[in-house]
């Protein structure tokens, strides 16, 4: 769902509208919501302990027609080096199967790259499954929006 | 959580339950698997029939472009597809109980307003058991840059 790199997040995400959609939906679905939240504030302050219990062993992940699995993504986090990087989460809508869910969304990624500021929306697909008492992330994949 | 590599590992290891256990993921891979082919059979054979009973009605993929598309989209895109041919690179299966995520290569030719055109992507795609079958619930596909 995310780009790789040591990202500081501007967490703005809670709109009232969200507030109010989750409020409507049931408890596992706003618990990926959370677990979404999650993996993001994780990945801000490259806590690969907390990546680590979010992610499934066989985690995979597609991103820029790569194939990353849970092993690379971790390491990647660990020698990322300091980018000046800004992920909003934009409302996402999550379906459950009962022991399966999928969030499908948006996030907007801005990046301060040799002094330059990029804006890239991104929509992603995240498949989690309930194992062992909590949601795990086992796919995910994200691709920019043309807009 | 098992891939089709496992298999080999079989031949040493394990209880008979486990054991069990390993051929049924590897059946479900297999089935999987084949139905993942029926799937680029039905763009090269334009036959959005196949893929009723493939796709879940909740169906969504995310395109090269970041667009959703639904089981509805799909069943039109497969209708007027230009795709000739869909060679399968890679394919690897993981299992987690009733569901499952694929994850692989293609490598997509065809002709277009006369144009034609050869296109590798990378898919993920996850699985669901349900109602006594496996249906694909949702899906993302990006273009492999040479």
């Amino acid at each position: 769902m995310k780009t790789m790199g040591l990202w500081l997040i501007v967490v703005c995400a809670l709109s009232l509208s969200v507030s109010t959609q989750e409020g409507n939906e049931g408890s596992a679905a706003t618990a990926i919501r959370a677990r979404e939240r999650e993996w993001v504030v994780a990945q801000s302050r490259n806590d690969n302990h907390a990546l680590d219990l979010i992610f499934d062993d066989s985690l995979v992940y597609v991103e820029y027609g790569r194939l990353v699995t849970k092993g690379d993504y971790l390491s990647r986090i660990k020698r990322a080096a300091p980018q000046l990087s800004q992920i909003v989460m934009e409302p996402m809508a999550v379906r459950m199967f009962g022991s399966t869910a999928i969030a499908v969304g948006i996030y907007r990624e801005r990046t301060v790259q040799e002094g330059k500021v990029r804006v890239r929306r991104w929509r992603f697909v995240d498949t989690w499954v309930f194992k062992k008492g909590t949601w795990v992330l086992v796919a995910a994949g994200a691709a920019p929006l043309t807009e | 959580m098992r891939t089709v590599t496992l298999v080999m590992l079989l031949a040493c290891t394990g209880t008979p339950s486990i054991y069990a256990q390993e051929l049924s993921d590897i059946d479900v891979t297999t089935k999987i698997v084949a139905m993942e082919h029926m799937w680029s059979q039905a763009y090269v054979l334009k036959d959005p029939k196949a893929l009723e009973r493939i796709l879940d009605d909740a169906f969504v993929n995310v395109e090269s472009d970041g667009k959703v598309i639904t089981k509805a989209d799909v069943l039109a895109e497969v209708k007027a597809s230009a795709v000739l041919q869909v060679l399968t690179e890679s394919m690897v299966v993981h299992v987690h109980g009733d569901t499952a995520i694929v994850t692989g290569v293609v490598l997509i030719k065809g002709v277009e307003r006369g144009k034609a055109f050869a296109q590798r992507e990378r898919f993920v795609d996850t699985w669901l058991y349900k109602n006594g079958q496996w249906v694909t619930i949702a899906g993302l596909v990006t273009p492999i840059r040479e």
